[in-house]
């Protein structure tokens, strides 16, 4: 059941095209005021899943809460803003013009939507181009507009669908800065993204969809910590009388170091006793973290390519 | 289930309602519609089109004397309640009242004035009776009928005095020496020349013909024949757009995800669209009115009453090419099936046209031909075969053929674009349809507004329905 902390939630949602099953019981609950990142290879659903949730599709079975409320009703749709992948802009507009268009379909007042239009376009770097026309946009301006339009009426929840893609590394880093901002202020923001560096950065939970099923849910260091490892290197060599209860040892190239798996429930403060046990001083200790990429690889190959 | 998780964060500052969203579609498709080059193409045709029209002459032909002429002639019946497109000539026939008038001499007032619809006669009127049939008249009779005919009021009386002697009287001849002035039709079935380019190009024929149906003709050709039809094809060429664009991926998602319910997006975008087109038309429309007022004087609003006519015909159009824009999401297929109903509605009107027609030759066989006075005046060519045309004998009338019965079939069910033509054509023609042509067009007896307006709702409603109900279920 969704609960007030939840402002999205999913239980054994399925969506079928005939015989094919885009999603298979997905169960999901994305917290208020967080930043939750989906990744998926091309058909795994990932799209399915957030036109169901802006009740664009009607799943096939299960159930799905938006605001806790209903997906599909008007009201549901009233606070959400949205960034679709490959959006198309109508290009006779200008980017004032398609926010006033826009910021009426929500039933923003001419005035609050003017004011509104105005301050996204100058935090969006597009301020100075008021009267060019859509079609002669880059498409990274392109981009920032259809942001500004999915954040135009202060919605309380946001999905983007590869918010940054055609944005300059610039740009890219406007757009963060204006999402973490945004989540500052209690906004529930859902990315879908190929872009796992930035997901890693911005996230606070991420979901892995693999044939439309939750391969894994977590926060970012939940999903990477499984493959946290350490590399050491020490003062004098080892040999076959140091013996290790806390970790597992294994030569890491041929400069001396070794890279370090603790053993299940140990903490690197139990190892550096032992080695200090063992007359042993430690020249170089470095924590070795798993990628978002690595498992995302991963899962990919254990997965194979979707449908 | 708990309430709404709704966030810290400001609350949406406005609330979304049906107005405020038929107000943004509507600024939106304004904005598609000034984007349409061909919409400025349009434009410029059409003021090319009015510029053409407003270097013509209408020029009345002098005629004053034959129309004295008319109204003496007429002065031998008495015309009241006969209706010459019905009546037969036994009954006008027997309205005579025994007695024949014509006219002895007439001058314009004052003597050097154009002989024109505006000129004053100083006229001398003859009357002789029939013995034992007719009577003597007096002058307030003559005043009083002097001038009527079926097809209006040419003269009226401003001075009547009987010059008659009592030895002329008392052998049936009475005389009046009268001023007449133009009566209220008389500018309307004066004949005109029309030319254009100045006096380059001659349009009309030498004898000329009645104002009213030269104002008549060219309203008609401006707002809905050449005018109406160019504006109405580039509207649907402009308009079958709209929705194809509005539903293409990637355009569709950023309008589904508002709050409103799909069938308003589809409902408003016809609507704008409509509205669109009507101050297109509306703009045609007076300008046509603007230019034969200019060039005749003729300010008639009848023209004006034919926009909602012409609206509705485009709204029928535009409902078909809405729901086909919706089921294969393409501008061009919308188009294409769009201009095709059109296109067929035309022939199946046309068709039907001349079903209609042969039935009235065989229903109206033997009746004499009904006739107006005012065309009465001007010469007829001889119909070659010596016979009038219409009744000649027809192999099989043609409202007879199996081909008559399935165009009957068809158009039953289609949207009688006939109706609406009439319609247009009765707006146009309502000030000026004093003369006995334009008058039968008027009484056209398989005309029924009702019928026109109600099937046209009705097919532009089921259309606009069944694509709701399409877009409604489909998934982007």
């Amino acid at each position: 059941m969704p609960t007030m902390h939840h402002v999205v939630s999913t239980r054994e949602l399925e969506k079928h095209y005939g015989p094919l099953r885009a999603l298979g019981g997905v169960s999901l609950d994305v917290e208020r005021a967080s930043v939750f990142g989906l990744l998926g290879q091309n058909g795994a659903g990932k799209t399915t899943l957030i036109k169901i949730l802006l009740g664009m599709l009607a799943p096939t079975s299960g159930s799905a809460h938006l605001l806790g409320l209903p997906v599909g009703s008007v009201e549901a749709r009233r606070d959400v803003g949205y960034l679709p992948e490959d959006h198309r802009l109508p290009e006779y507009h200008t980017g004032p013009s398609l926010l006033d268009v826009y910021g009426g379909l929500q039933g923003l007042p001419r005035q609050e939507r003017q004011r509104r239009a105005a301050e996204l376009l100058d935090r969006l770097g597009l301020a100075g181009r008021e009267k060019l026309r859509i079609r002669g946009y880059s498409k990274g301006m392109k981009q920032r507009l259809g942001l500004a339009q999915a954040l135009l009426h202060r919605p309380s929840v946001l999905f983007l669908d590869e918010p940054t893609d055609g944005v300059d590394p610039v740009g890219r880093k406007q757009i963060r800065d204006l999402l973490l901002a945004e989540r500052a202020r209690g906004v529930t923001i859902f990315i879908n993204s190929h872009l796992l560096g930035e997901v890693e950065q911005l996230c606070d939970r991420v979901a892995i969809l693999r044939k439309g099923q939750l391969a894994i849910v977590g926060t970012v260091a939940e999903v990477v910590g499984a493959k946290t490892t350490w590399l050491v290197a020490f003062d004098r060599p080892l040999t076959a009388d140091h013996r290790w209860s806390s970790a597992q040892l294994a030569p890491a190239g041929s400069s001396g170091l070794w890279r370090l798996q603790l053993a299940a429930a140990t903490g690197i403060d139990r190892f550096l006793e032992e080695a200090r046990g063992h007359g042993l001083h430690l020249r170089h200790l470095e924590q070795e973290r798993g990628t978002l990429e690595e498992i995302y690889l991963q899962l990919a190959d254990a997965g194979g390519p979707s449908s | 289930m708990t309430q709404p998780a709704r966030s810290p964060a400001d609350e949406p500052a406005g609330r979304p309602s049906p107005l405020r969203s038929c107000a943004a579609i509507l600024q939106d498709t304004w904005l598609a519609f000034l984007d349409a080059r061909i919409l400025w193409l349009l434009v410029a045709a059409i003021a090319v089109l009015f510029g053409v029209a407003l270097s013509a002459r209408v020029e009345p032909l002098p005629s004053g004397r034959p129309y004295l002429d008319l109204a003496a002639r007429a002065l031998s019946a008495d015309m009241a309640g006969i209706d010459l497109t019905r009546d037969s000539l036994a009954e006008v026939a027997g309205r005579l009242d025994g007695s024949l008038s014509w006219i002895v001499a007439a001058e314009p007032l004052p003597a050097d004035a154009a002989d024109g619809p505006a000129t004053a006669w100083s006229v001398t009127l003859a009357r002789n009776v029939v013995p034992v049939v007719g009577r003597l008249a007096t002058s307030d009779e003559i005043a009083a009928r002097f001038g009527q005919i079926p097809d209006g009021r040419l003269w009226t009386i401003r001075e009547i005095r009987e010059t008659t002697s009592r030895m002329a009287a008392a052998t049936g001849s009475q005389t009046w020496e009268l001023t007449v002035d133009p009566g209220p039709d008389l500018r309307i079935l004066w004949p005109h020349r029309f030319s254009l380019f100045g006096d380059s190009l001659e349009l009309s024929r030498p004898e000329g013909a009645p104002l009213g149906l030269e104002v008549f003709i060219l309203q008609k050709l401006l707002s809905n024949g050449i005018g109406g039809t160019i504006l109405l094809l580039v509207s649907v060429v402009v308009t079958a757009a709209f929705v194809p664009t509005m539903i293409r991926k990637g355009t569709l998602e950023l309008l589904l995800v508002r709050p409103l319910p799909r069938w308003q997006l589809i409902v408003f975008t016809y609507a704008a669209a409509l509205l669109f087109v009507a101050g297109l038309l509306g703009l045609l429309i007076f300008a046509t009115w603007l230019v034969t007022g200019l060039l005749t004087g003729l300010w008639s609003p009848g023209i004006l009453l034919a926009l909602p006519t012409l609206l509705l015909f485009f709204a029928m159009l535009l409902s078909v090419s809405v729901f086909t824009g919706i089921v294969t999401r393409s501008a061009v297929a919308a188009m294409l099936v769009t201009i095709t109903t059109w296109g067929v509605l035309f022939v199946v009107g046309l068709m039907h046209m001349q079903v209609v027609a042969s039935r009235m030759r065989e229903e109206n066989a033997g009746k004499p031909r009904p006739v107006s006075v005012a065309d009465a005046l001007r010469p007829r060519a001889a119909s070659p075969s010596g016979r009038p045309r219409g009744s000649a004998a027809e192999r099989t009338p043609f409202h007879t053929t199996t081909v008559a019965r399935i165009v009957e079939a068809i158009y039953a069910v289609l949207p009688h674009t006939e109706d609406l033509d009439t319609m247009v054509d009765r707006q146009l023609m309502r000030d000026f349809a004093v003369g006995g042509r334009l008058r039968q067009l008027m009484e056209s007896p398989d005309f029924q507004w009702a019928r026109g307006v109600g099937l046209a709702v009705a097919h532009a409603a089921a259309f606009l329905v069944a694509a709701c109900a399409v877009f409604t279920r489909r998934d982007p």
